[in-house]
């Protein structure tokens, strides 16, 4: 016990105890453990599970005060936990999520599920929510999204009536030009692994979260300019019938792919309980 | 027990009852004289089992656990030194904010190499950071100053260790300087791109900050207006600003000269105490920049390995 409303417990599992991971579970359970969903958070690229500048911590914890139990784990070959030899990255975070399933099973009792992840992360959400009726809810941060037929349009528009863009174009016409320096060997940009899943793939998790009563939250940022501009693109791309009413979709092209900025940390965490507080209220119903 | 996630303290604590554990076919098995597995220890067992089981068979080569009193726990990994044994303890005090997370990967890998050269290792996450508790706007440096102590004293519990070894991190080695200055445990500090002070790194923070606003076309003028209370996409407390401040290159200076070593990535980077020997690893970091990059720098961790193993 670490918090009077919150308890973290480390996890070493599966096979040799390779995967590392981190359970928040609230100190006081405020229903029946099995109604609530247990949030799993993947990594978002590289970066280990605290996700980037901490922002699964924050999500984790707060969740937990509303009664939500949750697990950010280092999937094979990220943050703390050894890569799995010879497997592509989609079987190995395969393997993985089996590995996840049963050591939650180990210590919550068995219920539904909702993925939630950056980058990667919603990519793995993406094609694991499929293969799981547990899966009722995905939180997906900059997911993948294919241009739709105004898309063209609303950039060359927005290029061009955005006035900063000229502030920022003038002030480096004026400085001193600077050469990007090459970049080190050893030097790693963290997002570089997306294996993005195919508009089918992400079309096949949202159909399933629909039967299965759930619901998604999508957020895009700055970072998905280059194939996404407006709010409403993706379920305009996806067409599922249905979709207004069990999906969010936001555009925030004002935050950084990583949330850098502290003030859309807060901004996102806000936004992920109010969304999380739809499952009590179900429950209240 | 000190602290509820020491596997090995389990063990120990078993053995000492003349309770033997050990895993086959990755199942825990032991045997225990009559009597002695009372029911509390059976629960621990259970409790613990798959840790008990990873750790007899061989396969973890690091385990994670919190240590320190309730809300306050720190986060920390301890890698056992390889071939049980091993004298020497190195805790690696991490860098702050951004640089904690481009450096993560290569502290990790740090940790593992030096622990197959036989020494214990223990890396942790200060409070308010990582994963451990708090939050940092209520956390201020004379905590973090005061989780490394902790973290030492966890160390040699943990490991049995009589020898002390720090490595500190940019800010991190202020803060190991200044832990250290304060006791008599630490045999040697090697630090990494130290910051200089406080204040310096404060200002380091804020020209981050200030990039990262005017690279963002798309920032309202009220969202730039409260991001520049911001440092490089930290809200600090005043009482963090403060303290940082007020660190000053007294810390560096506080600790005997000849337990000092520090190595950079830049020969233009004086360290500011004078006669402290010093290498020089080539690697751009970029640490003043807004990079986002995690870096692996193999010159850099080869050097620090040498500082750290060297009798």
């Amino acid at each position: 016990m670490s918090d009077p409303v919150l308890t973290e417990e480390t996890l070493q599992f599966g096979e040799g105890g390779r995967l590392s991971g981190i359970l928040t579970r609230p100190g006081v359970p405020v229903r029946d453990p099995p109604e609530l969903p247990v949030f799993v958070f993947f990594n978002a690229g590289l970066l280990h599970r605290v996700g980037p500048h901490r922002l699964y911590v924050h999500l984790a914890r707060d969740l937990s005060r509303m009664g939500f139990s949750s697990l950010r784990v280092d999937l094979a070959g990220k943050g703390d936990s050894p890569p799995r030899p010879g497997l592509t990255n989609q079987q190995s975070a395969a393997a993985d999520y089996d590995e996840i399933l049963r050591v939650l099973e180990s210590r919550l009792a068995p219920g539904p599920l909702v993925l939630a992840g950056l980058c990667s992360g919603a990519d793995n959400a993406i094609r694991l929510a499929p293969k799981d009726s547990r899966v009722v809810g995905l939180v997906l941060l900059d997911p993948v999204c294919s241009p739709d037929d105004g898309f063209s349009a609303r950039a060359f528009v927005s290029k061009y009536t955005n006035t900063a863009r000229y502030v920022a174009w003038l002030k480096r016409r004026f400085e001193a030009p600077t050469t990007q320096p090459a970049r080190n060997e050893g030097e790693i940009d963290p997002l570089t692994l997306r294996d993005a899943p195919t508009l089918e793939q992400l079309r096949s998790a949202f159909e399933c979260i629909r039967e299965r009563d759930g619901r998604v939250l999508s957020v895009f940022t700055l970072y998905a300019l280059q194939y996404y501009n407006q709010a409403g693109q993706l379920g305009r791309v996806l067409g599922v019938d249905g979709y207004q009413q069990f999906c969010t979709e936001l555009f925030w092209p004002q935050a950084e792919h990583t949330y850098t900025l502290d003030l859309h940390r807060r901004r996102l965490v806000e936004v992920i309980r109010t969304w999380a507080g739809g499952y009590l209220g179900d429950h209240v119903r | 027990m000190p602290s509820s996630g020491s596997t090995e303290n389990l063990i120990a604590e078993l053995e000492q009852l003349g309770i033997t554990v050990w895993a086959q076919d990755g199942r825990l098995r032991y045997k225990a004289p009559q009597g002695s597995l009372t029911p509390e220890l059976k629960r621990r067992l259970t409790d613990n089992k798959d840790r008990l089981v990873t750790l007899l068979s061989g396969y973890l080569v690091h385990e994670a656990f919190f240590f320190g009193a309730g809300n306050q726990r720190i986060f920390a990994n301890y890698h056992p030194a390889a071939g049980g044994g091993g004298a020497v303890l190195t805790v690696i005090c991490p860098p702050l904010f951004s640089d904690y997370i481009r450096t993560h990967l290569a502290l990790r890998e740090l940790a593992m190499a030096l622990a197959e050269r036989g020494q214990h290792v223990l890396r942790l996450d200060y409070r308010g950071t990582g994963d451990s508790f708090g939050d940092l706007s209520e956390v201020a440096i004379s905590d973090w100053v005061e989780d490394i102590t902790l973290a030492v004293r966890e160390g040699r519990e943990i490991s049995g260790s009589s020898v002390v070894r720090l490595l500190g991190v940019r800010a991190g080695a202020l803060l190991a300087c200044k832990s250290a200055g304060a006791s008599s445990d630490v045999q040697r500090l090697v630090l990494w791109d130290p910051v200089p002070d406080g204040a310096s790194y404060l200002q380091v923070l804020r020209g981050i900050q200030e990039a990262l606003c005017e690279r963002n076309p798309y920032l309202s003028h009220g969202e730039r207006r409260d991001a520049m209370h911001e440092y490089a996409g930290y809200t600090l407390s005043e009482r963090m600003v403060e303290e940082l401040r007020l660190l000053d290159r007294s810390a560096y200076s506080s600790v005997p000269k000849n337990t000092l070593h520090v190595v950079s990535t830049s020969s233009k980077t004086g360290f500011p105490v004078p006669g402290v020997p010093q290498d020089v690893a080539p690697f751009r970091c970029d640490w003043d920049t807004a990079a986002a990059e995690l870096i692996v720098p193999r010159p850099v961790l080869e050097r620090l390995i040498a500082c750290l193993i060297q009798s």
